[in-house]
């Protein structure tokens, strides 16, 4: 028999649970249901070696929105933030080291050693951000309005938009205006001649999403974490004991609250009836009747594998069949037996405190443009764009005594990747194409793509990260073997890591003897091991295509969907980005008004 | 004493040609000055090598606007536009795509390659007529300013937002989709046949630095779809006598309605007096007055090199000089003693799949990386090529037998990260030639002359700065009200009395004449204002 709870929460992530603090604390009783046998989602630590821990995805992304922190109220809840000395450890090839600090003076000082214009255009920039921020932030926070029937909380949310807009003064709002749809390159180029500046600011606009910095609207997602940053290069915050430990503080506030939580409960399925949820049936066979879902995994996931198709209408399955959500990133864990030594770094008096941040690996745009180029067919980067962090500089429970762990997220790692990496940029195209390519009577090459990741056995569902002609660039060659696929992952596993680290003792050549072990977290992972689709850290590309009122549809932007009482809470919601948990704070605001009716 | 006229138009281009013609019509005095032996700027024909009319640079006409050739009435001053027959894609496997403007013809050859596609055609092309009908108004509409509280400019966007409110959902999907998306993947989501959605991603990028996966490139795809010949959308044609004929027709209408056109006048600089525009100075010495001065040249010219930045607003001058321009396409012309003989479809007696666009372009992996060599410096040497051999259609343009054939070519990076232009001209058009004779074999043989344009070339012999076409890359932050510069998207400058008419403007390149005709609407107001 189970017993009757009015609100289901599908997935007990960040904004899985951060939903659940703010409806149990207005005084409803969410059940979180989570998957996995810890709350976290993929905001997780785990131990990956004896004695080292690391974050499988990183807090890289921003800090969380403002209002949640304080309404949390997550020191409480034992958690504690540790902010690095140095914001960013960039080095040069010609080991060079570009430094940034928390403040933004600070931080021109250091330019100022690579070009005295650029230092002085630092400081220009990061004053327009701030009141940029400002506008943005309150956007990020505020659920997209509904263009067909604007309501009265709309139209006052778009005057105030308005006059915060207009406060930023003609050129500031027109800037902001043209800078949206702006390949980031173009962007920083107006500002930088310093090349690595360039790639460090640009990186921004890259992180997480499968578009190079010369991709237009690219500036749009740099702007999106400015808003939750605030510096033009935002910066990392760790939280002691890994990101898991921000998760198990958020479980604890919203248990505190009254929302129950269990894990190992998988949800196989949304029941409904007449057009509306009934509740929610678990792998176990369980039932567990609610008048309210709300679903923090992702909308591929919502929509096309836990509801029926026969509840919702063709074109909006059409439409969520072809929302991109494919990823672009891998993780790698090292456990470290010391510390790196970065050439760069030998003329710092503080060694140490200049890798308490985040260290990016990508000296030029060029560099990133091209680490992108080798996804667009299929391979990962052979020189690819890292962010590296060894968060037991700052927290020395991550390792053993005077040992550390480094993480890294990687760019580019294609969700379909090819069987081997050994294409070849000078390949020319017309020999490419084989003649079996385009014969005219063979399966359109996505069906074939998706049985073949099926048959790679590890993928537990065919593959619907993508529309259904998706991996267009990648070359067809169904009979020679060369498609892309999602199942190639698990022997490219060791190639991508191999890649890694190599790329990275071109900066520390003594890494490689210091590695003890490695874990290696590929796209096809981020979806097997943590339900992300298409391995997409954000549930979704962020692209100008899939922001605001059109996240993840237009005309569902506002957390409600096709099916009355569901909801959808996670990252795949406007605004999208990382860990701010905003979209949660929106959400549960809708959930709130429908439940309150 | 120095002559004066109402107006000046600097550049005898189409879009400066349609300006004049414009303000002449109301009755104003009317000079246009044209810096090179010929009218018609970008759209030209020359004869390049004897006996050979080639449009030397834009080749087809689709985009100029309706009601430009009825105001204009361009026919009777000897416009006439030829049907372009299809686009024929040959492919590297030895098979092909043809598509012709016979709907049942078409359906059968996309059944051949796919069964859904043929089916996702004809369904498309209805969503894009849509698309086109709720952007087509845009076109003719100047641009609001977001950033004012002019009531007439709210008006505007509150226009706009009721039309957007009023699509059906399925629109309005569409169209934020046309408005964001990369011309792949928004094409990805109709069609499955590779070669399918490479050639018709190919509009997508036309005359932009951008791949067919880059976001934004949708909207060009929308843009290319807009031409319309007699009422019907996506129709592209020739002009008889090649595409100088257009400007030579405009200017007719031009001059019958008074204006006077001088050719061989380039201006050196605009002149000011108390701040305002009042006339130029030709490279001669000679000086003309006028009441206001409208330059179809493009921003960076206008601004920087016929004035002095320094009289000029410094934010204005630092959003002209961060326009971007960015050539990417080159020209290849050349003059044949036959027809190239492809070997996926040989011509048998029949010229027909000739007659349309012959487009290189054999899959979207191909396309992309044609733009990948160009992002770094380097022209694509494989390039996407769009080939039309005019003289089929209109046999006035070569001597009898013979035949022009006009290749269009992408991407030819303005600048060059090895060696210069000059230099490599002549590699570039090998290039071009070799990739071609992978389909058609013959085509070495029987070239008889060629003309290789390259973006230096464009810029040098044609006045464009960087080689851009559309006087400035059509990518979302350059268009509509941002277009050259966000503030001064309406046709007039930070200068009194001195006005923009060209591709530069809102609604960008193209043969289409739409700025021109906005910005002489806009004159006209101010004109009759003061007056």
């Amino acid at each position: 028999m189970s017993k009757r709870h009015d609100i289901v929460i599908i997935g007990a992530g960040h904004n899985g649970l951060v939903t659940a603090f703010y409806l149990a604390r207005a005084g409803f009783k969410p059940l979180v249901l989570e998957r996995r046998a810890v709350v976290g989602g993929a905001a997780v630590t785990e131990e990956f070696h004896p004695g080292f821990r690391a974050s499988v995805l990183d807090g890289a992304s921003g800090p969380l929105a403002p209002t949640v922190a304080k309404d949390m109220q997550l020191e409480r809840h034992g958690l504690q933030w540790l902010e690095p000395k140095c914001r960013i450890f960039a080095p040069s090839p010609d080991a060079r080291a570009l430094i940034l600090h928390s403040s933004a003076a600070e931080s021109a000082k250091r330019i100022a050693a690579f070009s005295q214009a650029d230092a002085a255009k630092y400081v220009e920039l990061a004053d327009s951000f701030a009141g940029a921020q400002k506008l943005i932030s309150s956007l990020l926070t505020t659920t997209p309005p509904d263009i067909d029937h604007p309501t009265s909380t709309d139209v006052w949310n778009l005057l105030r938009a308005g006059k915060t807009f207009r406060a930023l003064g003609k050129r500031n709002m027109r800037r902001l205006l043209r800078w949206g749809p702006m390949a980031v390159a173009d962007f920083v180029a107006e500002f930088f001649e310093t090349e690595l500046l360039r790639a460090v600011i640009a990186a921004r606009g890259i992180f997480g999403v499968a578009a190079g910095p010369w991709s237009a609207g690219t500036t749009a997602t740099l702007l999106l974490r400015v808003a939750a940053g605030g510096l033009p290069d935002g910066g990392p915050i760790y939280a002691r004991g890994g990101i898991g430990a921000l998760s198990e503080a958020m479980a604890a506030a919203a248990k505190q609250a009254g929302a129950e939580i269990r894990t190992s409960a998988e949800v196989e399925r949304i029941l409904v009836k007449d057009g509306a949820v009934a509740g929610v049936a678990l792998a176990n066979g369980e039932e567990i009747p609610a008048t309210a879902v709300v679903s923090a995994a992702d909308p591929k996931r919502t929509f096309l594998k836990l509801i029926e198709p026969v509840h919702l209408a063709p074109s909006f399955l059409g439409q969520m069949q072809h929302y991109r959500c494919q990823g672009a990133v891998a993780r790698v864990l090292l456990a470290l037996d010391a510390l790196p030594n970065f050439p760069a770094l030998k003329n710092e008096h503080d060694e140490n405190a200049a890798l308490t941040g985040r260290i990016h690996i990508g000296p030029e745009i060029d560099y990133l443009e091209r680490a992108f180029d080798d996804s667009k067919y299929g391979d990962f980067s052979r020189a690819p764009f890292l962010e590296a962090a060894i968060p037991s500089l700052l927290d020395p429970s991550l390792a053993p005594n005077g040992k550390h762990v480094m993480s890294v997220h990687m760019q580019y790692a294609p969700y379909k990747v090819n069987a081997s990496n050994a294409a070849s940029p000078e390949a020319s195209p017309v020999c490419h194409s084989e003649p079996a390519q385009f014969s005219r009577s063979e399966e359109p090459a996505f069906r074939s793509a998706a049985s073949d990741s099926l048959s790679g056995g590890r993928s537990f569902s065919s593959d619907i990260s993508n529309g259904p002609s998706s991996g267009a660039l990648a070359p067809k060659a169904r009979s020679s073997g060369r498609a892309a696929v999602p199942g190639n992952w698990p022997a490219q596993r060791d190639a991508l890591a191999d890649v890694v680290v190599k790329t990275l003792a071109e900066y520390a050549p003594d890494l490689p003897q210091k590695i003890l072990a490695r874990r290696v977290i590929t796209p096809l992972d981020l979806e097997q091991d943590y339900g992300l689709t298409g391995g997409h850290i954000s549930h979704g590309e962020l692209a100008l295509d899939q922001l605001f009122t059109m996240r993840p549809l237009i005309g569902w932007a506002r957390y409600r969907t096709p099916l009355r009482g569901l909801f959808l809470c996670g990252p795949g919601t406007h605004p999208g980005t990382g860990l701010t948990a905003a979209s949660a704070l929106n959400a549960s605001r809708q959930v709130l008004k429908h439940l309150r009716r | 004493m120095p002559k004066s006229y109402d107006a000046i138009i600097i550049g005898g281009g189409h879009n400066g040609l349609v300006n004049a013609a414009y303000l002449a019509r109301a009755g104003k005095k009317v000079l246009v000055l044209e810096r090179r032996y010929v009218l018609g700027g970008a759209a030209v024909t020359e004869e390049i090598i004897p006996g050979f009319k080639f449009s030397v640079c834009s080749y087809v006409v689709s985009l100029l606007r309706p009601e430009i050739i009825r105001d204009l009435d361009l026919p009777r001053h000897g416009l006439e536009i030829l049907p372009l027959d299809g686009t024929f894609t040959p492919m590297p496997n030895g098979d092909y795509l043809w598509r012709v403007n016979d709907h049942a013809k078409t359906r059968r050859e996309l059944v051949r390659h796919s069964r859904r596609d043929a089916e996702a055609y004809d369904e498309f092309g209805k969503q894009m007529l849509q698309m086109c009908r709720f952007v087509k108004p845009l076109l003719g509409m100047v641009p609001p300013d977001p950033t004012s509280l002019n009531p007439a400019g709210l008006k505007k966007l509150m226009f706009l937002a009721k039309r957007f409110q009023a699509l059906a959902a399925e629109d309005k999907y569409n169209l934020v989709q046309l408005m964001t998306m990369s011309a792949a993947d928004f094409l990805d989501q109709w069609f499955e046949t590779d070669v399918l959605k490479a050639t018709m991603s190919a509009s997508g990028i036309i005359g932009t630095f951008l791949g067919v996966r880059s976001p934004g490139t949708a909207y060009v795809l929308l843009h290319h779809y807009m031409g319309e010949i007699d009422g019907a959308f996506r129709a592209w044609g020739f002009s008889r006598g090649g595409t100088g004929a257009i400007s030579n027709a405009i200017a007719d209408a031009a001059r019958e309605a008074g204006a006077e056109i001088r050719t061989e006048a380039p201006v050196a600089r605009i002149n000011m007096r108390a701040g305002r525009a009042a006339g130029v100075v030709l490279e001669s010495g000679e000086e003309i007055e006028a009441k206001i001065v409208s330059s179809s040249v493009d921003p960076n010219l206008t601004f920087l090199k016929m004035m002095d930045p320094r009289g000029l607003p410094d934010e204005f001058v630092e959003e002209v000089r961060r326009y971007k321009y960015r050539g990417s396409s080159g020209k290849v012309n050349l003059a044949l003693d036959a027809l190239p003989e492809f070997t996926c479809l040989p011509s048998n007696g029949s010229d027909r799949h000739l007659r349309g666009a012959i487009s290189i372009s054999p899959s979207v992996e191909y396309m992309e990386r044609a733009y990948d060599q160009a992002k770094y410096g380097e022209f694509s040497h494989h390039p996407y090529i769009d080939i039309v051999i005019p003289s089929l259609t209109d046999p006035s343009v070569a001597p009898p037998g013979k035949h022009v054939m006009s290749c269009f070519v992408q991407y030819a990076p303005y600048k060059l990260k090895n060696g210069d232009w000059p230099a490599r001209r002549e590699e570039f058009g090998d290039a071009v030639i070799n990739t071609i004779a992978e389909f058609a074999p013959n085509l070495k043989n029987i070239i008889i002359g060629r003309q290789v344009l390259t973006p230096f070339d464009i810029e040098e012999q044609i006045g464009l700065t960087e080689g851009n076409i559309f006087q400035g890359e059509l990518s979302l932050e350059q268009l509509f009200f941002l277009r050259p510069v966000a503030g001064w998207a309406r046709y007039r400058t930070p200068v009194d009395n001195l006005y923009m008419c060209g591709s530069a403007t809102h609604p960008g390149g193209g043969i289409m004449g739409a700025p021109g005709r906005l910005a002489a609407l806009e004159i006209l107001k101010d004109l009759g204002a003061k007056q």
